[in-house]
């Protein structure tokens, strides 16, 4: 891995946690429920997704893979958030929003994946 | 109101955030057809954290904005990743190893969502602790 692209996979990063931040600062206003959260994990993952895809037929390299993929996507989506929002819910008596939101966030965001790579490969 | 201080303290997050997942992605490597420790280990030790930080540092009076900014959404939201976990499973499940993504699944979502649990149990009690000693 040269130091170039260390470099690259964390301004990629960088940029996937300024989309984050930027998401739920604009949803934050609109809604209660967890849907920044969905959205960045839900397009994270179809456009990792269409990442595995492009690898599979080597129409990507390794290098902007790892880019892409470790930098953009896993910058832009979070596992902790989701969770720790999830228990904040159900602590508040909030079942039905937390159940949702660990169920759309799995279906979603794994259909989204399969999907993208079926699309891509 | 979120300013260039938060934005900058999200993207320097985002940097050590990355920086560690890509350490340890490559110190315990995977391919598509094997265990990703690395991930479950990082969503894992992520949602801990996580969990002991709004329970603790973020009930903080005066806590500023941006260095929760910094610390939650740009390292911790960076260094956790929910792309990587539903990749791994569809790269396992189209490899055939639905074993391996079933254990892989369910080890994530129980001890991911454990972790967020006991983090905030945690930093709740030890709050409560040092409130009554400064009674």
């Amino acid at each position: 891995m040269s130091p170039l692209v260390v470099v690259a996979v964390l301004a990629f990063g960088a940029i996937g946690a300024l989309a984050r931040f930027g998401t739920t600062l604009l949803l934050a206003r609109f809604t209660r429920f967890p849907f920044a959260v969905l959205i960045v994990n839900v397009v994270g993952a179809a456009f990792g997704g269409c990442l595995l895809g492009l690898s599979a037929r080597a129409s990507i390299s390794a290098e902007w893979h790892l880019i892409l993929l470790t930098g953009l996507a896993g910058g832009l989506t979070t596992f902790s958030t989701w969770s720790v929002e999830t228990v904040q819910l159900v602590e508040r008596g909030r079942w039905r929003t937390a159940l949702s939101s660990v169920v759309l966030n799995l279906v979603l965001g794994i259909a989204a994946a399969a999907i993208g790579y079926l699309v891509t490969r | 109101m979120a300013g260039w201080r938060e934005a900058a303290a999200v993207a320097a997050g985002g940097v050590v955030g990355t920086g560690i997942r890509l350490t340890l992605d490559t110190v315990i490597p995977h391919t598509d057809t094997t265990f990703p420790v690395s991930t479950l280990l990082i969503n894992i030790v992520g949602s801990f954290l996580l969990g002991l930080l709004v329970s603790t540092l973020w009930k903080r009076p005066g806590f500023p904005s941006w260095a929760k900014a910094g610390l939650g959404a740009g390292t911790i939201g960076s260094f956790t990743t929910f792309s990587a976990f539903a990749v791994s499973l569809v790269a396992e499940v189209h490899n055939g190893l639905i074993v391996l993504a079933i254990v892989y699944f369910v080890l994530t979502m129980v001890l991911g969502f454990a972790a967020a649990a006991v983090g905030i149990r945690i930093g709740g009690r030890a709050r409560n602790d040092r409130d009554t000693v400064d009674e």
